[in-house]
């Protein structure tokens, strides 16, 4: 057993050393052939050769030599190269000399750029062009062609790849937009691609030999030409659904590595809420808010036409949990951002009518880049970021001296007594009295005086610890990306490999990420073709050690034991504690009865998470007939991932479970074994050597099938058919494996110590020490969608869908569902009356209906039946035995959307102006939830599917240039969105708790997730405790948090923003440009971090708030800061939990609106003559700086981010961040 | 064969294959939920067919155990049942809560026997079948008996009974009649002697949670005892005391549980291991953390009339295991909370008290009533001195034993069988509690129940008063049931 998990673990070290010398030797390598090609050049104008030429053009005599010397000219003034006539004698001459003589007196002449000559106009000395007598010469085929490619607008397109036709042979066009092949047959046909621009066919049967000028046809940039739905590609003008396209280069924000977090403020509609920024962990995203009460609410993602299936299912609660499991949270974590060419996000019914039963949240549809036929491009590039401590200005905490005051009052409240020393945590106070213990010899370290008390404390009033500075630094992040595009008109490929590093903002984390992504595209001939991927990434992260947290309805909070998230711990550990002691040695302090010291402890407990994850993916597409296609798409994904959650001997954890030093402890400490067989025995230790080693471990396999015909006629000219039908099959298989391991023996070879009482203790207790589940899901579907064209002006498409799943249990009439779709749209610019209406370039007006559908949290159309574990107080006792889990549902069934969208879509003013306006409307119907019963079919509480929910918004774009000047120009772009949403029918029985909490909770007649309070009714005026009104409507400071009568709550607002949207800013001077990002959010309320509870220790950091608290009775009409109740006050509480209520309470809570500054960045964009002097392709440096700024949020806030969830874990809040990026291309 | 009807076959053969490969496809669970598929995972599924919940709580406040001590824990299973109120709480310890567990003690027993009957082997499945048979009885009594009147032979065939389930459930809303009680109880009778003979004490791994051929016989008893059948209790009873040797059964309280302290005492009432226990079942239960603290419960006058004066003359052995915590809270230490951590080192969790749904002593005690009712007076006298044997402090026949004419003397009647009958309530009594079974026999002989309250009010629970009947829950309306008349 141990030696395969050693193995293992050098293995995967081996694995990081091979990928990241990889890296270093492309990087290498590429740089060598760089200088190479530079040398070239300059050597060809010292050759020597012969040659003789009677009364050519020069342009001709120019390229004669070109051929001779093999050298390529790039012509910067052409005019005198076609007007003037040459006649050359040389006689093994340079080729140097040879240039010079011919250019000079035609006032021209020529440098040297990388390894192609430039002709240029040399400063004009007023000289006439000579025209030479002579005769002109044969040109025998094959010719040379010479062109000059421009777009529409006139402005030479550098970089733009010309194939000629059939063979392997091209060239890629010079800044100056020019190129030159040679020796090509005239009857050949150059293929013309272009980034962004329609490409071309250009015969040259017809050519010339004069400069070919070739305009390309932009394609549209801003309404888009295509959309890409993952299964067809759509001309844009015959789409009728809601459908965003996003450049990847138009949104990138770099240095950002996880790009679900890029498409906040982007697209109308969208909201991302980073809810945690740690990496790995995913932000919550809807699109169109919510559609489900119970069921997931997440977008589904797709690249490349197949779903990205998560690791780990994260529920919506999950997700601000702050658990390890949401380490595993995102699903595009393993993407390299720099691989990604477009984001399409499909929002209504019929954009996603083809994913029918899973696209009711929508979809994001990533397209990866693809190779290109032409020269082969390597582009480089790098990200190097720091992330920015946090600072105390920031928070609203106490220091030191104000902390140690509170504690004084504690201490007259009889709080701090020297009995804490029998309780489980303890700080100043404690360490104080321990050392007004006698010692072994019988000496007191501390005399029990005022002035020697004083003395000690004074230390720790002064000390003013700043959690930040020793938890976080300001650390280095690094993100490296290499591509290779390269291909003929046969064959591309695209290669790319990239490296993550982030050393860590915080002491506990750190990540490395590797990714690969190799893509070839074939044709095989005219009729098939076919493509192949194979897309990796390894990811390495330590974090913090945490556990799941628990929710603790009892007193109002969430438990999470040991946790030592860093950020939760510098704004909850009071200022007065100190890391280090006089001595400069760690200095610890108690939590659960054993030393603490966090940098210590940070160190001996950790999770390392590792995570590979492979897809492979192979395409291929068969003409049948001009009008008839075959298509398939098939993948296979592979992910495995490992949780090691190592505890080591010295952890605060491992030490708790010996802490046993007292009879008091040994009575206390939950973490000691209590033999249930002998009641009347003392607690005793069960884990005496070692720690812990947790390993958790998720996996999947996912195979996905697409088979596909598409039918594409135009009849008359007028008439345009496309018909498709599919067939698709998927299969994923999930396990999950979870294992504790006691007594690891970190420092002593890595023996496990076990003692069996330790175990014993699990399975007393019915925990089971190791576990397994796994969890299949079977999907098989068939579509087909019809649309038809009339006249390029009307548009009419219908879709329908029948899939099945296998989630909903065994049962046939459950498992199918059909969904459809139809949508119709009228492209009004076409119109005859619209064709003297100049200033409207483009103008569609747009109606969509239809039903999607989600799986819903129910699985149980056949009965549900479950092995549990009795429990019962006795091993002997206890059996495995089986649970009814869930009655068979008969009726059970998907959770189903009607959207109707209807949206308009506008260019004006010479494409100056663009506008998109959609109005949806959305009922969900069939949704689960929990309805209580009569009871009497054995199951009270059954999911259903009964409840129904409407929703309704708004999205607007309007993006434009409002300047476009040669020099200089400014971009705009305002995204809005605005979601409501209601839950119209909904009988599940919320207890007070589940509505109180930061995440919301689910009431009919109120928005999805909605935020409630306890009613706040002032301050106690004999105890400065608060009062509420209570679960029967009475004015009480206990509220019983479990009561299920909640209709005396206060509703809030929803939690998720009802009004979400982006500005963006890109001004542009020369080759300068300023990118500036706002992103904001409006119409939500967050519940403030907890700050209050019955008791304070000495370990507890304070707000602010708590000078304003309750001190002397009156204080009640000045202030609603509740103020510390004193022992015997806290006794009087018995099983209540004001302080905690307080913490749920109208008082407690923020509006979520806010500005946030999320970018702003400047990036140089090297120009032409740099690029000559340099040789580069391109060449760009930005600096960014992302979240700098809140410019405007609630002040109740103070410091607490409107976005993040402080549930402690492994979260982290988004950092600010800045970022120097360059990118190189070859 | 024609060219089209060719293609038509091969498509319509590939596509019954892509269908039927589908069909295989999808069937496949989702999730590891387990399958019926052989004689133990149905009895595993068995294992469940127990109502987990704990009918102490009510019980045992509604009865004249109960007093108001003036202070003490407020929950309302406490105070509404002790003011013969509805039940408005739904959790734990509730009726509600009972009402719910034992219906789903009903549909793990429908779907054991869903899988015994459509078993291809139903001969490997008979002693499955035999406890589901009882288990689903067993959980229908209990209902009976606390959601619709007594069983009395005069008017049960009137009286609404319960709905008896007897097929799985497979739509969210399904209607239920309630019939009568007189149904209900021929619908136990018959699952109750189909079922008891086909148990088989070898099939069980635990025997002390399942209906073993002891208890099964222990239940028989107590059906018989309630529809007044004497003779079939006593030949159940005598099935559970096999060569009728009944003390080595009964709790040794008189001699080992005076000599163990009360902590050893909580950890053995409610363990297998006694064999006084004839069933015992888990239940998510308060009542070992409320039983003792709640306001109405048993105070020092409560304790003074059930734990003091008794026919035998001597000192129950109860008083030296008797309690209190603080003042006036007093308690037996039986019922103790196994909790049940939410995770490995939560504080939280569920509280669950081990619940001894028939043990030896009740057995005797309904046979000792049946043969009080049969005329067979000393034969009463007999079984109620097997039990004051092991209960009476330094037990000496001769001074301690039970005879009608102490019985007479004690209650001052001259009616023998009423005296005896007395006997027997008040020794239960005093057995059980705290535990709730008191309320049965108040049930059983119509009595009367008075509370007061330290504010001065009176409740008082007349015979055949409607509010006997625990109310059956709000919800059930939406099945078409009824609720009980107040």
């Amino acid at each position: 057993m141990r030696k395969s998990v050693s193995s293992a673990r050098i293995y995967t070290t081996g694995r990081i050393m091979k990928l990241s010398i990889l890296v270093i030797s492309i990087f290498l390598s590429t740089v060598a052939s760089l200088k190479a090609s530079g040398v070239n050049a300059q050597n060809a104008l010292d050759k020597r050769i012969s040659l003789e030429l009677n009364n050519v053009l020069l342009r001709d005599a120019l390229n004669k030599i070109g051929d001779l010397a093999d050298i390529s000219f790039v012509y910067s003034s052409s005019k005198a190269l076609d007007k003037n006539r040459v006649s050359v004698h040389a006689h093994n001459e340079k080729v140097k000399d040879l240039l010079e003589k011919l250019l000079t007196p035609h006032s021209l002449s020529y440098t040297v750029i990388d390894n192609r000559i430039v002709i240029r106009s040399a400063p004009d000395k007023g000289m006439k062009p000579v025209t030479p007598p002579g005769e002109s010469s044969d040109m025998p085929p094959p010719i040379d062609v010479r062109g000059v490619i421009t777009s529409d607008k006139g402005q030479p397109l550098p970089g733009v790849s010309v194939l000629v036709k059939g063979t392997t042979r091209g060239v890629a066009t010079n800044a100056e937009g020019f190129f030159e092949l040679k020796g090509v047959s005239n009857d050949a046909v150059l293929v013309i691609t272009a980034r962004g621009y329609k490409s071309q066919e250009v015969a040259l049967s017809n050519y010339k030999g004069d400069v070919l000028r070739i305009e390309l046809i932009a394609e549209a940039s801003n309404l888009e030409e295509v959309v890409v739905t993952g299964f067809q590609n759509i001309d844009r003008n015959k789409f009728a659904g809601a459908a965003v396209r996003l450049k990847a280069d138009d949104i990138k924000l770099d240095g950002v590595s996880d790009v679900s977090r890029m498409l906040e403020g982007r697209a109308a509609g969208v909201s991302v809420q980073n809810v945690s920024g740690t990496f790995g962990a995913a932000p919550k995203i809807r699109i169109r808010g919510a559609t489900s009460i119970n069921g997931d609410n997440k977008p589904l993602w797709v690249v490349d036409g197949v779903v990205l299936e998560d690791i780990v299912n994260i529920s919506n609660d999950q997700l601000s949990s702050g658990d390890p499991t949401t380490l595993l949270g995102s699903a595009v974590a393993g993407l390299n951002a720099n691989d990604i060419e477009s984001y399409q996000i499909l929002k209504d019914a019929a954009a996603t009518a083809l994913y029918g039963a899973r696209a009711m949240n929508g979809v994001v549809v990533i397209t990866t880049k693809k190779g290109k036929a032409g020269r082969t491009i390597i582009n480089y590039t790098g990200n190097y970021s720091t992330q920015l401590k946090p600072v105390y200005s920031d928070f609203n905490i106490m220091n030191s001296a104000q902390q140690m005051s509170v504690l004084a009052e504690l201490e007259r409240k009889g709080i701090l007594r020297p009995d804490i020393l029998n309780g489980p945590d303890n700080g100043v106070y404690g360490k104080m009295y321990e050392l007004m213990n006698a010692d072994d010899n019988g000496n007191f370290p501390l005399e029990n005086t005022q002035e020697a008390k004083a003395a000690f404390l004074r230390r720790y009033a002064l000390a003013n610890t700043d959690w930040f500075d020793i938890l976080f630094r300001n650390n280095f992040m690094q993100e490296h990306s290499l591509s290779i595009s390269s291909g003929t008109d046969r064959s591309q490929s695209y290669f790319s490999t990239s490296y993550f590093g982030d050393n860590g903002w915080t002491i506990a984390d750190k990540i490395n990420r590797y990714t690969l992504n190799y893509r070839n595209n074939y044709k095989f001939s005219d009729k098939l073709s076919g493509g192949f991927a194979a897309v990796g990434s390894v990811r390495q992260q330590r974090a913090p050690g945490a556990l799941a947290r628990n929710s603790n309805p009892v007193e109002g909070k969430y438990d999470r034991d040991f946790d030592i998230n860093p950020f939760s711990f510098a704004l909850n550990t009071s200022r007065t504690l100190t890391v280090y002691d006089e001595q400069g040695n760690l200095e610890y302090f108690r939590r659960n009865y054993a030393p603490f010291n966090i940098i210590s402890e940070l160190s001996n407990n950790y999770i390392d998470l590792n995570v590979i994850d492979l897809r492979l993916q192979g395409d291929l597409a068969y003409k049948i007939r001009p009008d008839l296609r075959y298509e398939f798409v098939g993948a296979l994904r592979y992910v495995k991932s490992t949780r090691e959650h190592q505890i080591t001997e010295h952890a605060n954890m491992a030490n708790a479970y010996r802490a046993a030093s007292t009879s008091v402890i040994r009575r206390n400490n939950k973490f000691l074994y209590r033999d249930p067989d002998d009641p009347e025995a003392e607690p005793v230790v069960a884990l005496p050597y070692g720690g812990f080693y947790n390993r958790t471990e998720d996996m999947l396999v996912n195979f996905d099938f697409r088979n596909s015909i598409t039918y594409t006629k135009k009849i008359a000219d007028k008439h345009e058919v496309n018909v498709l039908a599919g067939q698709q099959v998927k299969y994923t298989d999930r396990q999950n494996f979870s294992n504790t391991g006691y007594g690891y023996q970190y420092e002593n070879g890595g023996v496990p110590f076990i003692d069996y009482r330790i175990l014993k203790q699990t399975i007393e207790n019915n925990f089971p020490y190791y576990g397994m589940s796994k969890d299949y899901d079977r999907f098989v579907a068939f579509y087909g969608s019809g649309s038809y064209t009339y006249d390029g002006k009307y548009n009419i498409t219908g879709t329908v869908r029948y899939d099945g799943s296998n989630r909903l249990g065994e049962s046939n009439k459950a498992r199918w569902l059909p969904t459809w779709s139809v949508a119709g749209s009228w492209n009004v610019e076409q119109e005859g009356f619209m064709r003297d209406v100049i200033w409207v370039d483009y103008l569609t007006v747009r109606a969509t209906y239809g039903l999607t559908a989600s799986m819903g949290p129910a699985t149980n159309s056949t009965i549900v039946l479950r092995n549990v574990n009795t429990n019962r107080p006795y091993f002997t006792e206890v059996e495995s035995v089986i649970q009814l889990a869930n009655l068979e549902n008969s009726e059970l069934t998907w959770e189903k959307l009607y959207t109707t969208n209807v949206g308009l879509d506008a260019s004006l003013f010479n494409r100056r102006m663009n506008v998109s306006v959609d109005v949806y409307q959305r009922t969900s119907f069939d949704l689960i939830s929990i309805i209580k019963t009569s009871g009497i079919g054995g199951e009270a509480y059954k999911a259903a599917n009964y409840a129904d929910m409407e929703s309704k918004g708004i999205e607007i774009l309007v993006g434009g240039e409002i300047f476009r000047k040669k020099d200089w120009s400014w971009r705009t772009n305002l995204t809005f969105g605005y979601n409501t949403t209601l839950i119209t029918n909904v009988k599940n029985i919320p207890n007070i708790f589940s509505l109180v909490v930061a995440e919301g909770g689910n009431k009919e007649g109120y928005p999805v997730r909605s935020l409630f309070s306890i009613d706040f009714k002032g301050l106690d005026p004999f105890t400065g405790a608060p009062l509420f009104v209570n679960q029967e409507g009475k004015t009480s400071g206990a509220v019983y948090l479990q009561d299920e009568e909640t209709s005396h709550l206060v509703h809030e607002g929803p939690v998720d923003p009802t009004i979400t949207g982006g500005f963006s800013n890109t001004f542009r001077y020369k080759n300068l440009s300023l990118n500036v990002f706002f992103t904001y959010q409006a119409g939500n309320k967050i519940r403030l971090n907890p700050a209050f509870s019955t008791s304070y220790s000495d370990l507890d950091a304070m707000p602010k708030e708590f000078y304003d608290r309750w001190v002397l009775q009156g204080d009640q009409n000045l202030t609603n800061v509740p103020s510390i109740l004193d022992i015997m006050e806290q006794a009087r509480q018995g099983g209540a939990y004001p302080y905690n209520n307080y913490n749920y309470s109208t008082e407690r809570v923020a509006k979520g609106d806010f500005v946030r500054l999320k970018a702003v960045s400047v990036t140089y964009t090297a120009g032409n003559n740099l690029l000559k002097l340099t040789g580069l392709n391109s060449l760009s440096i930005g600096l960014a700086a992302t979240n700098m700024w809140l410019v405007y949020a609630d002040k109740r806030l103070k410091g607490q981010d409107p976005e993040f969830f402080n549930s402690g874990g492994v979260a982290q809040p988004v950092q600010k961040q800045l970022t120097l990026s360059l990118k190189v291309g070859l | 064969m024609h060219m089209r009807t060719i293609i038509r076959v091969v498509f319509l053969g590939g596509w019954l294959l892509v269908v039927a490969g589908c069909k295989k496809f999808l069937e496949h669970p989702p999730d590891n939920r387990a399958k019926l598929n052989s004689p133990a995972k149905v009895a595993q599924l068995l294992g469940t067919a127990y109502p987990q919940a704990n009918y102490m709580a009510f019980c045992e406040s509604i009865s004249d155990n109960a007093a108001d001590k003036g202070f003490g824990g407020l929950t309302n299973t406490n105070i509404q049942p002790y003011k013969f109120q509805d039940v408005s709480e739904n959790q734990q310890d509730s009726p509600e809560f009972y009402w719910n567990a034992c219906y789903a003690a009903i549909a793990a027993a429908n779907q054991a026997l869903e899988a015994c009957n459509k078993a291809p082997d139903p001969e490997n499945y008979r002693a499955q079948k035999g406890e589901a048979l009882v288990c689903r009885a067993y959980a229908h009594f209990m209902l009976v008996t606390l959601f619709s009147k007594v069983y009395d032979p005069a008017t049960a065939d009137q009286d609404p009974g319960i709905p008896y389930v007897t097929e799985p459930e497979t739509v969210v809303f399904k209607n239920y009649e309630r019939k009568t009680v007189a149904y209900v109880y021929e619908m136990i009778e018959k699952d109750l002697t189909e079922g008891l003979p086909l148990i088989d004490d070898k099939s069980y791994s635990v025997p002390g949670y399942h209906f073993t051929k002891a208890a099964a016989n222990a239940f028989a008893a107590r059906f018989y005892l309630f529809k007044r059948e004497y003779t079939k209790v006593i030949d159940h009873a005598n099935a559970v005391f096999p060569g009728n040797n009944v003390v080595p059964s009964l709790r040794p309280w008189n001699t080992t549980y005076l000599t163990i302290t009360y902590n050893e005492l909580f950890a053995r009432y409610a363990k297998d291991t006694e064999p006084a226990n004839l069933l015992l079942v888990e239940t998510s239960s308060l009542w070992a953390r409320n039983y003792f603290t709640v306001r109405y419960g048993m105070d020092a006058t409560v304790r003074s009339q059930i734990l003091t004066a008794n026919v035998t003359g001597g000192t129950w052995a109860f008083v030296n295991q008797l309690y209190t915590a603080g003042t006036n809270n007093y308690l037996i230490p039986k019922i103790n909370e196994y909790f049940v951590r939410s995770s490995v080192n939560a504080d939280i969790g569920y509280p669950y008290v081990m619940v001894p749904l028939f043990t030896a002593e009740e057995v005797l005690f309904n046979r000792a009533e049946a043969k009080a009712h049969l005329d067979d007076v000393d034969g009463a006298m007999d079984d109620l001195n097997l039990y004051a044997s092991t209960r009476i402090r330094q037990y000496n026949r001769t001074n301690h034993a039970v005879t009608a004419q102490k019985a007479r003397n004690f209650y001052r009647t001259s009616d023998t069988k009423a005296a005896v009958i007395e006997t027997i309530l008040d020794f239960k009594r005093a057995e059980f509690v705290q535990e709730g079974m008191r309320w049965f026999d108040l049930l059983r002989y119509n009595r009367p129940v008075v509370h007061t309250t330290w504010e001065g009010e009176t409740f008082t629970l007349e015979p055949n008063d409607l509010r006997r009947v625990f109310q059956i829950p709000e919800s059930a309306r939406l099945s078409g049931i009824e609720l009980n008349p107040r």
